[in-house]
């Protein structure tokens, strides 16, 4: 069985919507589109107010560096550049259409030429990001030009709760997902892929088997939380360490995910920009948990609407139970990197209260990273940083299994995270004191 | 739509594994309660008594103390579980304020002052019970009698009795009818042994603590490497693999090892920590059992590690997931290879070695030995006599006890081992008798040590116990014939033949009345005779007090020797019933030279 060191087994709940089929999410009246749906900086408009735009045109493009170009989800008119709050808190800039419902689209030029560079153009064009969650622009990521890179590594192993989008993409779109996993390749320049998903998707493995072979192998994982976490993942798949502070191309692979390489295949094959992605919108507390296309710029709002989330829902959250973020206002609106939204009631989800850590050494033997996040927490409380630091506060990847297991509730990934950026922050300022002695 | 407006909003993760503190401590309450119904199934309820003052004792001094410090209440149980893992540590029959004396001191002292729950650097409970041993040394070791019988003793019955403290004299002869060794061991696994409440039992030790495994409480690598260790210590520090299950079992091994060491606060948190801390506890305990003033070693030993524990996890910490080093290769994953490694080779070690000194006790029974006390046999068919006796050094007897390991074949010494001998210096020259034969030992004329008279006779004693070794042998396992005796004799009762070796039945009366009372003593040897000389002298029947044969008078003798002795010569000095046993063995002795089997056989191979 492929697998990495620790983690956690939660309850995987997937059952609520692996059944159901991806159908089309609401049509709302009005779509907020961030600007920043991706890690770097925010696209710049490129519409006016008053400006009627067609479903997939071009409303804000890629700023200079790390960023993405961002397209249209809808046909109507441009309302304006209004500051709208995010998951966040902070209120940030988004474009906000009115829908005229008409449908009308718009395309990107067509591909005359396949080529390596004409496909990385292409996702850079379209404005893809890892829809897995993290939001990287992916050609940044899959331009790995002068890195030894021979392994492509699709992550389809979807390993928090709950979520089943990648899993109906990878039945439903099996064919459309493979073409894309192969311009993925082709971009990266890499010959061989192997697509790593959880043993507890069984159909979407035995599909793929049948489908794949040249180069992209599929390999069944240990159903484990956190397996779909890029080193875990590449240490499944292929028993390649990524080091600290390295990319995963220094270790010789890309990731891409699921999601986004089905939006490389649109991209590439139909001309279709980023504009929607299919989400998840699962938990107790909705009528009926669905996977739905679902326009970027959706007031969760209008998707709790959609899917008839239960008034007493104790909880909502936006992304995974346990990487993913509390939702305090359901204004805020889906981006690219939204796959998944939660209605969680009493019974899913548990207040806590921390009390005195009893020494257990739970969160040690859970840390899929190695860390203790027991004795970071201390140091932290003791403002020793050279400590944290030496229990490794730097590399925390954010899962959240030490609190998951945490028998005393305390709030560990909070402590372990908060510990991590002063341990950074002192980092920096070392290495900028140093270069300022050195010239 | 209605509005949802009743949620809530708090951090990931979402969701959390079930475990809460005081489900742990619950966990640990349900697993300790095989071990409380065995403590007072054979102790009583005064034992059960015992464990309720020193939780309530605990518990109470807990709330006291939050109360004087202004601070809420506890509601975890963890004081709870100290309690009763204290109680069931303490003396069936110890007085009622012990319980309170420890209980307050493994709450207040140990743990609270050093910041509650979590934050103490000692177990309570260890540290509670070495507490009470410093304190009141003679109470903490008066354990009520080793209840053979399946009777409970009454309150007042206190002994000293345990396995550790009095060896296997502590314990019944058969158990459930088991005999001998596996009726030790089995009865040491049951508990129906001296000790303390609740660590008798192994076998209640390992149901609770196979719940705390199963339900994942504590992690298996602390109790598994800590017996492991144990084993492998015991097999090293008592050259026997028979000690191991009797150590295991017996005293505070598996309750520390199961519920102690395993607690939370005061064990390392890394796995491979876990590992190196309870290897160091089964060296240790093992090290203070065998060596140290005091026959338990569980809670000294988990106390010392304690000490460690910190250290351990401040400079032993995990390799991080593609941590490298400065020059940016893989970092090493030392420790865990070093304890993977560790393990293995306790195992290793344990598999090669145990059958090596593995020992099968045999059961002799046909003589009357002056000395052996029981013997048994390894794989290679080596012989281990424990033998005991006393040699008289002047006005003081000095008892002692010997463990001599004999190979029949050869016939040939292969060790000695002194296990009770002279404190003085007056102590046995082993090299007299290691690697020599039994007719090098028998023909040895001087034994005298540089003048020291004390020591001589010491060896004196043992080449005694040795020679009655040798005879036992060959009188219990060598494989003879029976021959057909056509003649009348006044002694002789049966002969047989193996090889060379004639061996006669001797009977007859030895005359040691006194004036005023008549008082015969019924004497019957086996008297061996290899190539003319006699070669033992083996005792079925003589004196209980002291009237016996002096072996060395005859053996190696041929018949010449014999018939040139003089009464005179075979005086034994001063007593004279012992100078009539040896005469008439004398005669014994040439009634064999002198009948038809030694002629026939001596003649020809024919009989
Ligand atoms: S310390 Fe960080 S990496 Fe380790 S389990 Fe906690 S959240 Fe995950
Ligand atoms: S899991 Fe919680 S209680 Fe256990 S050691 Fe870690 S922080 Fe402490």
């Amino acid at each position: 069985m492929f697998t990495f060191a620790n983690g956690v087994h939660p309850k995987g709940c997937k059952e609520l919507s692996a059944g159901s089929g991806i159908g089309r999410g609401p049509e709302p009246k009005n779509v907020y589109v961030p600007l920043s749906q991706h890690i770097g900086a925010p696209a710049v408009p490129v519409v006016e107010a008053g400006e009627r735009v067609l479903c997939g045109q071009l409303i804000a493009k890629a700023a200079a560096g790390l960023s993405a170009n961002v397209y249209s989800p809808v046909s109507g008119t441009i309302k304006g550049v209004v500051g709208h709050i995010t998951l966040s808190g902070k209120k940030k800039n988004h474009i906000l259409i009115e829908n005229d419902f008409l449908e009308e689209k718009t395309f990107l030029p067509h591909m005359e030429e396949i080529t390596g560079e004409s496909v990385l153009a292409r996702i850079a064009e379209a404005g893809i990001v890892g829809m897995g969650g993290a939001a990287f622009p992916t050609a940044a990521k899959l331009n790995v030009q002068g890195k030894n890179v021979d392994f492509l590594v699709v992550n389809g192993a979807e390993c928090e709760p709950y979520i089943t989008c990648d899993y109906r993409i990878m039945l439903e779109y099996a064919q459309e997902f493979l073409q894309g996993v192969r311009y993925c390749m082709l971009a990266a320049g890499v010959k061989r892929a192997v697509i790593g998903i959880e043993d507890n998707k069984k159909d979407a493995i035995a599909k793929l088997s049948s489908l794949a072979g040249d180069g992209v192998a599929v390999k069944a994982l240990k159903t484990k939380y956190p397996q779909g976490s890029e080193k875990q993942l590449v240490y499944s798949c292929l028993k390649r360490v990524i080091p600290e502070n390295k990319l995963p191309a220094d270790a010789g692979v890309v990731v891409v995910n699921v999601h986004t390489a089905l939006a490389v295949y649109k991209a590439v094959a139909e001309d279709t920009p980023c504009y929607e992605r299919v989400m998840t919108v699962s938990g107790k507390a909705v009528a009926t948990p669905k996977n739905i296309w679902v326009k970027n710029g959706t007031l969760y709002r209008d998707v709790a609407a959609f899917c008839g989330a239960d008034e007493n829902c104790a909880r909502i959250v936006s992304g995974g139970p346990l990487m993913g973020e509390p939702v305090f206002s359901l204004k805020v609106c889906t981006g690219k990197g939204t796959s998944s939204l939660l209605f969680l009631d009493e019974s899913e989800c548990e207040s806590k209260n921390a009390e005195p850590c009893i020494g257990c050494g739970r969160c040690v033997q859970a840390c899929p990273m190695g860390l203790s996040p027991v004795f970071i927490e201390r140091a932290l409380f003791d403002k020793n940083y050279e400590e944290a630091e030496a229990y490794g506060a730097a590399y925390c990847i954010g899962c959240g299994c030490c609190s998951y297991v945490c028998p005393a509730k305390r709030f560990l990934v909070q402590s372990v995270k908060l510990a991590k950026k002063e341990v950074r922050a002192r980092a920096d300022k070392k290495r900028r004191e140093a270069e300022k002695k050195n010239g | 739509m209605a509005e949802i407006n009743q949620y809530k909003v708090a951090c990931s993760p979402h969701k959390l594994d079930g475990a809460t503190t005081r489900r742990v401590m619950l966990d640990v309450l349900i697993a300790l309660l095989p071990c409380l119904v065995c403590g007072v199934v054979f102790f009583g309820l005064y034992a059960l008594m015992l464990v309720v003052i020193c939780v309530a004792a605990c518990f109470a001094s807990e709330q006291v103390y939050n109360l004087i410090r202004k601070k809420p209440f506890t509601t975890d149980l963890s004081a709870l579980v100290t309690g009763v893992i204290l109680g069931l540590n303490l003396p069936p029959r110890a007085p009622w304020y012990i319980p309170v004396v420890g209980g307050v001191f493994a709450i207040v002292i140990v743990k609270m002052l050093f910041g509650g729950l979590g934050k103490n650097f000692a177990n309570p409970a260890a540290a509670g019970r070495v507490f009470l041993l410093l304190a009141y040394g003679s109470a903490m070791t008066s354990f009520i009698g080793a209840d053979i019988a399946g009777n409970i003793l009454s309150a007042d019955v206190t002994t000293g009795a345990t396995y550790l403290g009095g060896g296997v004299g502590a314990l019944a002869d058969g158990f459930l009818g088991a005999e001998g060794y596996w009726g030790y061991v089995l009865q040491l696994f049951l508990g129906k042994v001296g000790g303390s409440i609740g660590e008798t039992s192994a076998l209640a030790v390992l149901i609770g603590g196979g719940y705390l495994i199963a339900r994942r409480v504590i992690d298996w690598r602390i109790p598994l490497v800590y017996l492991l260790t144990a084993a492998a210590m015991a097999l090293l520090c008592y050259g026997s693999a028979n000690e191991i299950l009797l150590q295991l079992f017996s005293g505070g091994l598996m309750f520390g090892a199961f519920f102690m060491a395993t607690d939370y606060a005061t064990s390392p948190k890394w796995k491979y920590n876990r590992v190196l801390y309870a290897f160091g506890l089964g060296v240790i305990t093992v090290l203070i059992r065998r060596f140290g003033s005091y026959p338990e070693g569980t809670s000294l030993a988990i106390l010392f590690m304690n000490l460690l524990v910190p250290a351990m996890d401040r400079f032993l910490v995990p390799v991080r997931f593609g941590q490298t080093t400065k020059k940016g290769a893989p970092k090493p994953q030392v420790m865990k290879w070093a304890m993977r490694g560790l393990c293995l080779v306790l195992a290793l070690a344990i598999a090669v070695a145990a059958p090596l000194v593995s020992y099968t006790e045999v059961a002799f029974y046909k003589g009357d030995y002056a000395y052996i006390q029981s013997v048994s046999r390894d794989f290679s068919g080596k012989y281990v006599f424990d033998v005991k006796g006393t040699a008289e050094l002047g006005k003081f007897s000095q008892p002692l006890e010997y463990e001599i390991q004999a190979d029949a074949k050869s016939q040939k010494v292969v060790g000695i081992r002194p296990i009770t001998q002279s404190t003085k210096g007056y102590v046995a020259e082993l090299s007299f008798f290691e690697g020599k034969t039994y007719d090098e030992i028998v023909a040895l004329k001087d034994l005298s040590t540089d003048a020291q008279t004390s020591a001589t006779y010491t060896n004196i004693a043992l080449k005694n116990m040795i020679v009655e070794c040798f005879s036992a042998l060959d009188f219990e396992l060598g494989k003879y014939t029976d021959l057909v005796l056509q003649e009348e004799y006044t002694y002789i009762s049966g002969a047989e033949r193996s090889g060379a070796k004639l061996r006669f039945t001797v009977s007859g009366q030895a005359d040691l009345s006194s004036p005023s009372r008549p008082y015969f003593q019924q004497l019957e040897y086996v008297v061996t005779i290899e190539n003319g000389r006699v070669k033992y002298i083996q005792t079925v029947t003589e004196s209980t007090k002291g009237y016996t044969v002096d072996r060395a008078l005859f053996l190696g003798k041929t018949y010449e020797d014999i018939l040139a002795m003089t009464e005179e010569g075979i005086r034994a000095d001063g007593t004279t019933g012992a100078t009539i046993t040896n005469v008439k063995v004398r005669d014994m002795l040439l009634e064999c030279f002198e009948s038809e089997c030694f002629a026939s056989a001596a003649g020809g191979e024919q009989v």
